[in-house]
């Protein structure tokens, strides 16, 4: 039986949706295949990693025990030992317990996880991983590089600029680049999902706030000319080299409450009241009912993102789409979607046991095929000095 | 074992002891056979747990006010032994170890006791006062009876016949041996035009005596399949005891499941068939089944009705058809019989389809007969979906023929078309893992061994486009 060590929570704003990701979506049916040993690894908010099987239970979470838990469980260590071995000790006389992890499954959203930081660690460690590779996680997870690489393939994204924030201390220079879009605009934290410091602003006046706020969570700021008549889109795929795309998914909110956190994960998807459970797949339309042609185009245009970025095992590819026009843009993208998007799955006909099965298999089939390639190479270099 | 053993000088074992009371009906037999069979007290209770109720109260509160006076004794004794330096003291021993095993026995006592001297003569005042009772009312008295199908068929006949024109009575649930008909009787206003009592046959003579109370009208029987066969002991038994409603009736006014293989031997002139194609005389045609329901015509001697039906499965169109029939010969009119029918909605677990997201679960966990398992494959088979899903125990109570049953459950199922088939390992499993290896089934065979957990996490495996059958469940009291 092959062990899997899913590894979520991590030093993201996107931490507590990560821990629903990993329990709900990922450590749930793997354990139900009864295929393969599942080990669960929270990374703590202040980076320790921790390994054990009561960090499969929400309600170490919810109760608040993980505080005590972490104060007394004992932290792991990592061995790159011909793949990748967890340490920790026994707390018996001193002895230690390793478990060979086989397959890892990244569940974690955001910063230092989801932006190729983690996989960049399991390339080093050589361990077949679930989803997208260090460069395009980091690639995916920086709206800037993500939209300019698009570009390059004859991809539209709407009217963009973008800056450091500490270009912020000289406003006059922002505003110039700004000043070439037109309003509403939105301002985003380049790196950040989940909707996190994200503003719509509709005049110069709220500008700078917005921007402020941004800068709070990232160093690098995009801002964008909203899409006129836009119906929001999202399109879930998994696959290497085959792409298998789940259905595309319209969130039923209005332009003015696009999504923010607190819209997408507290409130069911739906601004304002209520106290949904099931985040924002609670209030979508799955399929968008669009016109077939319209479809077509954006199923066509998110594939196409995929691929020019190098995605694989999974993504969720976002897009904007000008109703009037039948205009498709690319957002961004997602390389590791918040609960695997299994809502969506399940109607597109994947359970969630056959998700992350079927994720399993892309990630071990794309670690062999990396296996074939030549990493060394015998040179007489040493020989000279 | 040790495991168990230890757990039998838990807290928790006076709760086990009583919730397989509870789960047996109090059937002290049953009871005592499941007593003597377990070899692990700790998993007894895994399906469901003990139900607070009066009766179950107080004689969990009985045992373990028991099994604490002899505790109190052992430990008494065995104070004094040391005390006195006697050497009986051993006693003191034998009389602690002893105790979870003399009052998970002692606790029947009770429960003997009560059933001699006080239930059973006061059931007896009840039936007889019930059999005056019945032969006072005046309506219309429909018996239904059989191994199986009785109370799906008892519901529809309640739905259909339920009109503005007619007062109906009918046995609620599954309640249908004797004392459940007297509590029925007592119940009665005495203005019911038409009273319909489920006969539910434990014990060879039963329905005859029934019959003798409850003195039907009209009788229908819809199907003979193993049960109860540790009272019959073959199915020719319990098929004889089961058609003395007939005997009653004169074979008049007798309708037959045509679809019942087992009751076409016991089958004489004058008694009625309903099936797939005809029913009490009336021919059906152009039946369509999907699963949203079912629809079919009738025509007999110039009358016709247009059925349509929220139940699916193919073999629903003979009791559905029997009642509209039935309807027909009461005086019903047309448009009462096909507003009735209508209004027959899927019974709890019994081909009782529901959706999660996008894929279509039918619950028939409470078909426990051969006859209906092959008939829930039918429409398995029948209905289109991107992925089946067959899921079962197996069946319980089937007697020495469980072997073949279960073979013949096998092939059906390697049949049905199924790319699934997840069976819960149980006894029954290997017979049925040879049936569908003599079926040459081609998809995937799971072997589950937690079906609790499957059951609970069902939603984790399927997705839209799925068709998931469940059928029979397994009692605790038959692991």
């Amino acid at each position: 039986m092959k062990t899997i060590a899913v590894i979520f929570g991590g030093r993201s704003t996107e931490h507590d949706v990560s821990i629903i990701t990993a329990i709900a979506s990922v450590i749930k049916p793997l354990e139900l295949t009864k295929q393969y040993k599942v080990e669960a690894v929270y990374i703590a908010k202040d980076g320790s990693w921790y390994w054990d099987d009561k960090l499969k239970d929400i309600k170490l979470y919810q109760s608040g025990e993980i505080d005590d838990f972490m104060r007394r469980a004992p932290k792991v260590h990592l061995l790159f030992d011909n793949g990748l071995t967890l340490v920790k000790s026994s707390q018996f006389a001193g002895r230690k317990m390793y478990r060979k992890i086989d397959i890892v499954f990244p569940a974690m959203h955001g910063t230092h996880g989801e932006d190729g930081e983690l996989m960049g660690l399991l390339e080093m460690a050589n361990v077949p991983y679930v989803g997208c590779n260090f460069r395009v996680s980091a690639v995916a997870m920086d709206k800037v590089l993500a939209k300019k690489i698009c570009a390059s393939s004859d991809i539209l994204s709407t009217p963009w600029t973008w800056f450091y924030s500490s270009q912020l201390s000289q406003p006059k220079q922002a505003m110039t680049k700004i000043a070439d879009l037109k309003y509403p605009l939105f301002v985003k934290p380049a790196h950040l999902g989940s909707s996190i410091g994200i503003s719509r602003v509709q005049t110069e006046a709220e500008l700078m706030n917005a921007l402020e706020v941004a800068a709070h969570y990232d160093d690098k700021i995009i801002v964008e000319q909203e899409v006129p008549n836009v119906i929001e889109v999202t399109l879930p795929i998994i696959g290497n080299e085959e792409l298998i795309p789940a259905l595309l998914e319209r969130p039923m909110t209005k332009p003015e409450d696009f999504f923010d956190f607190d819209t997408k994960y507290m409130q069911g998807g739906k601004k304002g009241k209520g106290s949904g459970k099931a985040g924002a797949q609670g209030y979508s339309e799955i399929p968008a009912k669009l016109p077939k042609e319209l479809y077509d185009k954006a199923e066509k245009t998110a594939s196409a993102v995929y691929r020019a970025l190098g995605c694989s095992g999974i993504a969720r590819v976002d897009l904007l789409i000008d109703s009037k026009t039948g205009e498709v843009y690319f957002n961004e993208v997602n390389p590791l979607p918040g609960g695997l998007y299994a809502h969506n799955w399940r109607k597109a006909g994947i359970s969630n046991v056959d998700l992350v099965t079927k994720l399993i298999g892309l990630a071990e089939q794309k670690w062999q095929a990396k296996q074939k390639l030549t990493t060394s190479f015998s040179t007489s270099y040493l020989k000279q000095f | 074992m040790l495991k168990s053993l230890v757990y039998m000088y838990r807290l928790r074992f006076a709760q086990t002891i009583i919730y397989m009371l509870q789960a047996t009906e109090y059937d002290v037999k049953t009871y005592l056979g499941w007593l003597w069979r377990v070899k692990d007290f700790e998993k007894v209770s895994y399906r469901r747990s003990l139900i607070k109720t009066r009766r179950s109260s107080m004689l969990l509160l009985a045992i373990k006010l028991g099994m604490l006076v002899q505790f109190v004794v052992a430990i008494a004794w065995a104070t004094l032994a040391i005390k006195n330096k006697e050497p009986n003291g051993i006693f003191a021993v034998d009389l602690f170890l002893s105790t979870p095993l003399v009052w998970s026995h002692l606790v029947v006592l009770p429960l003997v006791l009560a059933r001699w001297f006080w239930v059973q003569p006061l059931n007896r005042v009840d039936v007889g006062r019930s059999k005056k009772s019945f032969e006072k009312h005046q309506a219309i008295k429909i018996a239904v009876a059989g191994s199986y199908g009785k109370t799906t068929m008892k519901e529809i006949l309640y739905t259909v016949l339920s009109s503005d024109s007619k007062k109906v009575a009918a046995t609620p649930a599954n309640k249908n041996v004797a004392i459940s008909h007297a509590q029925f009787a007592k119940q009665l206003e005495g203005d019911e035009d038409i009273l319909i009592i489920e006969f539910g046959e434990g014990a060879p003579g039963d329905v005859a005596a029934f019959c003798r109370t409850v003195k039907p009208s009209i009788g229908i029987i819809c199907g003979l399949a193993p049960a109860h066969l540790d009272k019959y002991k073959t199915l020719q038994a319990a098929g004889e005891d089961i058609f003395s409603l007939a005997d009653y009736l004169g074979h008049k006014n007798i309708y037959v499941n045509g679809e019942s293989e087992a009751l076409k031997s016991f089958l004489k002139p004058g008694h009625q068939l309903y099936d797939g194609r005809q029913a009490a005389g009336w021919a059906i045609k152009a039946a369509k089944s999907s699963i949203n329901g079912l629809s079919f015509e009738m025509t007999k001697a110039g009358k016709s009705l247009k059925i349509k039906s929220q139940l699916i499965g193919e073999h629903q169109i003979g009791p559905l058809a029997l009642a509209a029939a039935l309807a027909d010969k009461l005086g019903l009119t047309k448009e009462q019989i096909e507003k009735g029918i209508s209004r027959v909605e899927s019974f709890e677990h019994r081909m009782q389809p529901r959706q999660v997201d996008g894929a279509y679960i039918i619950d028939d966990t409470y078909n426990g007969n051969i006859d209906g398992m092959l008939a829930g494959l039918k429409l398995l088979k029948s209905l289109p979906a991107k992925r089946k899903i067959y899921v079962t125990p197996g069946l319980v109570d089937q007697g020495s023929e469980s072997p073949a049953i279960h073979q013949r459950l096998g092939k059906a199922i390697a049949g049905s078309d199924a790319d699934l088939i997840v069976l819960m390992k149980h006894s029954v499993t290997d017979d049925i893992v040879a049936g569908i290896k003599q079926g040459k089934f081609k998809g995937e065979l799971k072997i589950e061994k937690d079906p609790l957990n499957f059951y609970t996490n069902l939603d984790q495996f399927v997705a839209a486009g799925d068709l998931v059958l469940m059928q029979n469940d397994w009692p605790d009291n038959y692991n």
